[in-house]
């Protein structure tokens, strides 16, 4: 039998995952890969909390609408990426700093 | 309870009328894609034009909006007096923005608009609901649009690495707000989040568990307003983007986020329960640390913008007190938010015609300038000397009001955070007297050794600068007679 608690459990790793890798890699689009991961997380919250909301199926339509959103801004990123890569020759965020105090 | 589609689809229909500004924005986006795609060869600025038509249209239609209320879309969008003066601040703001997009990037510059149009949207969207599914769309459709629009002219490395910063940071903190968004609604059920079900969850809900969600959502919102500390986006970015647009980034986006969190703020501090405790922490300690960092590390800039984006998030902290202060009468935090975009307009629309004139924006290269654009600096030392917050200006007015109210609210209730937020607030208006006042000091008092690169000396009649003249008089006049916007707004 599975619960709410497992999908819990199940979004809550893949949302640290995503962290983890937000915070530790040193490309761009793996940070990324990283941001889609913990956006899937919150989606599958999202899902299984909506199991119990009959009335509006808010979190069906809430996942529906972010996965939309997440793609788009996935989207713009790479174009910005790819534009950095052409002025830098490098997607490591680290050797990038033309901007600072 | 089961309502029939015939019924959902008659509630639409009804509310529509309702959305008529944004509808017209939404044609406008579309017939801005066109005439960029199409027109744009054959007839120059045909999309400038367009998209100043759309802006027209909808401000026509929000006019017919005053002094009404209701609610529309099942409860998901809010007419009042909030959203609607906020929608009127955003319109008014976003031509001014469109005509400095014209002047400055005349060319390859058609897609701009619609970006911009779609940008407006979102804020507009933002403004005027308190569902956190609008909420959150909105939040993206502003960042979405902002990351292209910092993105879109760039020529050099900085403005590229100022567009990959501001899209990673803000789709991190996008991924985070909606994790946060997803545990609210597990534990309430309801997306509304001033509906009674909302906060019952909230209420019934175990600590650790909301501490996180609130913490997780906040961030979200915390981006778009730029506070402490998910701050550390806005100096880059608002350094290595074009003037114009670092114009729109530091004024618009804030009115619809501010106008959120008031709504947001309001509703989770009415009750006497533990999330209501930590929100109204939560707002007191951002507030403060949002205002000490912002006016510290302004101190030791040398680049205007980046100035502009330290004293920026220093007024963010003190948006922050206005909300926290005013949590029953709207116009004091209107005034704030008029205030804060006519001041942020007018200094930017300075910076970037010096800029012009002189290609750079350090402080050094202000030395002596004063002489020869005596008119220019007289304006702009105006506008620093509203920013700080000294009389006759609206600055003053503003700070003065915020001050007054969380005065009486310390009075009323002898809280420890409102006399905090008292002190350090006027400590940071006495800080931020002297990185502003480096403006008058360079371009005045101090001679500059190297000779001026070669100020070029336009015959026409720059549009920009009379608009910022006009946005100048403005402040001052506000700032004599606060009367006239306060009987507007109320």
């Amino acid at each position: 039998m599975i619960t709410l608690t497992h999908f819990l459990v199940v979004s809550a790793c893949i949302f640290c995952i995503g962290l983890y890798a937000v915070l530790a890699k040193r490309n761009a689009i793996m940070i990324l890969v990283g941001i889609e991961l913990m956006i899937n997380a919150a989606i599958l919250n999202f899902v299984a909390f909506g199991k119990y909301d009959k009335l509006n199926y808010g979190g069906q339509v809430f996942a529906l609408f972010a996965i939309v959103l997440a793609a788009a801004a996935v989207a713009v990123g790479l174009a910005l990426i790819l534009n950095v890569y052409r002025h830098f020759k490098t997607i490591n965020p680290e050797h990038i700093h033309e901007l600072k105090d | 309870m089961n309502v029939s589609i015939s019924n959902i689809l008659d509630q639409i229909i009804a509310s529509i009328p309702l959305f008529k500004p944004e509808l017209s924005l939404i044609i406008g986006f579309i017939v801005c894609i066109f005439t960029a795609l199409f027109l744009e060869k054959r007839w120059k600025n045909s999309t400038f034009i367009a998209c100043m038509l759309t802006l027209g249209v909808a401000l026509y239609h929000l006019l017919a909006q005053l002094s009404t209320t209701g609610t529309g879309f099942s409860g998901m969008w809010l007419i009042d007096p909030w959203s609607i003066y906020a929608r009127l601040v955003v319109l008014a703001s976003t031509g001014i923005i469109a005509i400095f997009l014209q002047q400055r990037h005349p060319k390859n510059n058609g897609d701009i608009y619609a970006v911009l149009l779609a940008t407006t949207l979102g804020i507009h969207v933002l403004s005027a609901t308190s569902n956190w599914l609008m909420a959150f769309i909105g939040i993206e459709m502003v960042s979405i649009g902002s990351y292209v629009m910092v993105g879109y002219f760039s020529r050099n490395k900085a403005q590229s690495e100022a567009a990959m910063k501001y899209v990673l940071f803000g789709s991190v903190c996008a991924a985070v707000m909606l994790y946060g968004l997803s545990l609210v609604y597990g534990l309430t059920g309801n997306l509304d989040f001033t509906s009674a079900a909302h906060l019952k969850g909230l209420i019934d809900a175990p600590q650790a568990i909301i501490t996180l969600g609130l913490l997780f959502v906040f961030a979200g919102i915390g981006f778009k307003l730029s506070f402490v500390p998910f701050h550390v986006w806005s100096p880059d970015v608002y350094q290595g983007a074009p003037t114009a647009i670092t114009a729109f980034l530091s004024t618009i986006p804030k009115v619809g986020a501010i106008i959120l969190f008031a709504r947001l703020y309001q509703s989770w501090s009415s009750t006497a329960f533990y999330f209501s405790e930590l929100s109204s922490w939560f707002i007191i300690i951002v507030a403060l640390v949002t205002m000490l960092v912002g006016n510290l590390a302004a101190l030791r800039q040398q680049d205007v913008k980046r100035m502009m984006a330290y004293s920026s998030i220093g007024h963010t902290g003190l948006l922050l007190m206005a909300v926290f202060a005013y949590q029953d009468i709207f116009s004091y935090l209107l005034f704030y938010i008029v205030a804060y975009v006519l001041m942020n307009l007018a200094t930017f629309i300075f910076i970037d015609e010096i800029e012009q004139q002189t290609g750079s924006t350090s402080l050094s290269s202000y030395a002596g300038l004063g002489k020869k654009m005596p008119l220019l600096f007289t304006a702009f030392t105006l506008v620093a000397v509203s920013l700080i917050g000294i009389p006759p200006t609206i600055g003053f007015v503003a700070k003065l009001m915020v001050f007054t109210s969380t005065f009486s609210i310390f009075q009323s209730s002898g809280g420890t955070g409102s006399l905090l937020l008292l002190i350090v607030g006027a400590l940071t208006s006495v800080i931020s007297l002297f990185f502003y006042f480096k403006i008058p000091l360079y371009a005045f008092l101090r001679g500059n050794d190297n000779p001026i690169p070669s100020v070029v000396n336009r015959k026409q009649v720059s549009v920009m600068l009379f608009i910022a003249y006009l946005l100048t008089i403005l402040v001052i006049l506000f700032g004599i007679f606060p009367n006239w916007l306060m009987e507007m707004v109320s």
